[in-house]
């Protein structure tokens, strides 16, 4: 069974250039183009990892949507998801990147890929991400 | 120039009233502006009762035309406040144009003098200057701050595609389109060359843009000058080693802190060790030092690099000024960058200073005012912000 990720991501172009080297290295690739259809695919598909760009239909549409996924409420809809890991990406070129780390505490998101992606760049950080969520569970 | 305007209209006209008052020995005093349907509106007022407004009257009018008017208490189409006696109305004209009217009040006492009046007209003609340069100066600001939002929103606007681009064309690049052939490859070559030089670009005017326009920035406070420098050399370290450039760092024993904002600051090191790099061949050194200098603290990056012509030292700091032998052995570069720092520097109270030998290196020296931190780390709240 391939790996599931879940791109959310609302311009088609940039799809593109996340989708091709996922799946030129076997991973089943789905796609939401708005927050709210990517917290929808969650439940639906269940994926191993979810992509997330932050400015969307609104500038911070994707903390939006890893805020409800990481929800710390067990009663929350999205509680069987919390595991799910999450890279974001990131369009910031100064060293705000550098303190822009993942933190619980801060941002629930556990690495961010800066734009323009690097496929090489991508392709680690999501092994990376899906063998160290693997460990956990 | 960013905040031009320390000079208000509001506290000039104050301050017109209050030297009018004095002059003239008065107990009130309002100024009546010219509004654009040719209304005259009560802009200020000093000592005036709360309840009386000031409001365009006969003598007002009169005066307009450059000339005082006198006013006494029952005079035919003339309000005065209760328990005043005289006024005199003075014009506010510059070159002729009549801008608004000075008014003075007296309660009792003998009525105004024209030796008054010639004194309160050579005030106003000041004041008018004054109040004009104010207008201008607002006026700049105004032009300053809306040509800054334009370029913020713009270059995020052009940001979007840019890196869309890159992204697709790394991704033909690294074959993920499948193979291609030799020309192919150098086309593509050229064109992400041509798009990470736009990238580029792009985020320089977004920070020329943001050191100019203060109210796109975050809040300053205190950043310490040691973390700074480190998240500097941090991000820049793959750079050097790339490059096979020693980049060390020579940190302050002491915990040192500048009233800035934390990406302000860190932009500053970020841009003058990034061209330190970019402008020092293979095998070179590029050192970073600081330290305190009674209340100043100082940071200096040394290159051994290929140094700034003398001829080119004049223009360091001019938007998209490139120094020839930069251009010869770096193709890729904005000319913004410099303008950034001293941009940045002198918004945090800061000089810079620049030394240079060619073919032998160069030092930049940046110095700014220190601020007391606490010996881990800075505290914001205990330390106060510096005069402005």
């Amino acid at each position: 069974m391939p790996d599931k990720i879940l791109i959310v991501e609302d311009d088609p172009d940039m799809v593109t250039a996340l989708r091709m080297p996922l799946e030129a290295n076997g991973y089943e690739v789905y796609v939401a183009s708005s927050g709210q259809e990517g917290l929808q695919k969650v439940k639906e598909i269940n994926p191993d990892l979810v992509i997330l760009d932050v400015m969307m239909e609104t500038t911070t549409a994707g903390f939006q949507v890893s805020l409800q996924l990481r929800s710390p409420d067990p009663r929350s809809e999205y509680a069987p998801y919390r595991h799910i890991p999450i890279l974001i990406l990131t369009a910031i070129h100064t060293t705000t990147s550098l303190r822009f780390g993942p933190d619980e505490a801060y941002l629930p998101v556990d690495d961010f890929v800066d734009k323009p992606i690097d496929p090489e760049v991508l392709l680690s950080k999501v092994r990376a991400l899906i063998e160290k969520s693997r460990g956990q569970k | 120039m960013a905040s031009v305007a320390s000079i208000s209209e509001e506290s000039v006209l104050d301050r017109l009233m209050a030297a009018a008052m004095t002059i003239s020995v008065a107990d009130a005093a309002a100024i009546l502006l010219l509004g654009d349907e040719g209304r005259l509106w009560a802009a200020a007022r000093r000592g005036l009762p709360d309840d009386f407004s000031p409001a365009e009257s006969l003598p007002d009018r009169e005066a307009l035309s450059g000339k005082p008017v006198w006013g006494t208490a029952g005079q035919p189409g003339l309000f005065l406040p209760d328990g005043f006696s005289h006024l005199l109305c003075i014009p506010l004209t510059l070159a002729a144009r009549p801008l608004g009217v000075l008014r003075v009040y007296r309660r009792a006492g003998p009525p105004f003098s024209p030796a008054d009046a010639d004194r309160l007209l050579a005030l106003t003609a000041l004041g008018a200057a004054a109040l004009q340069a104010a207008r201008g100066l607002a006026e700049m600001e105004r032009i300053e701050v809306a040509k800054s939002r334009f370029i913020h929103v713009a270059t995020h606007e052009l940001r979007s595609p840019i890196t869309v681009a890159q992204s697709l064309v790394r991704n033909v690049v690294r074959g993920y389109a499948g193979p291609l052939t030799d020309q192919q490859k150098d086309l593509f070559a050229r064109i992400s060359a041509r798009l990470d030089f736009l990238e580029h670009l792009v985020n320089d005017l977004l920070d020329l843009a943001a050191s100019r326009a203060p109210e796109l920035a975050e809040e300053e406070g205190p950043v310490a000058v040691n973390s700074s420098v480190g998240r500097a050399v941090l991000l820049l370290m793959p750079r050097a080693e790339e490059k096979e450039i020693t980049l060390t760092v020579q940190p302050c024993c002491e915990e040192l802190a500048v009233w800035a904002t934390e990406e302000g600051l860190d932009r500053i090191f970020v841009n003058l060790v990034e061209n330190g790099i970019k402008y020092t061949p293979s095998g070179g050194r590029v050192t970073v030092s600081m330290g305190r200098d009674g209340d100043q603290v100082w940071v200096r990056v040394a290159d051994t690099g290929i140094g700034i012509p003398p001829e080119a030292m004049p223009h360091l700091f001019e938007e998209f000024y490139r120094a020839p032998n930069a251009r010869a052995v770096n193709a890729v570069g904005t000319g913004l960058g410099l303008t950034i720092v001293k941009e940045l520097v002198e918004r945090y109270r800061g000089r810079i200073a620049v030394e240079s030998e060619v073919g032998k290196g160069t030092t930049f020296t940046v110095t700014f005012p220190t601020i007391r931190a606490g010996s881990a780390g800075v505290d914001a709240g205990a330390a106060a912000r510096p005069p402005t």
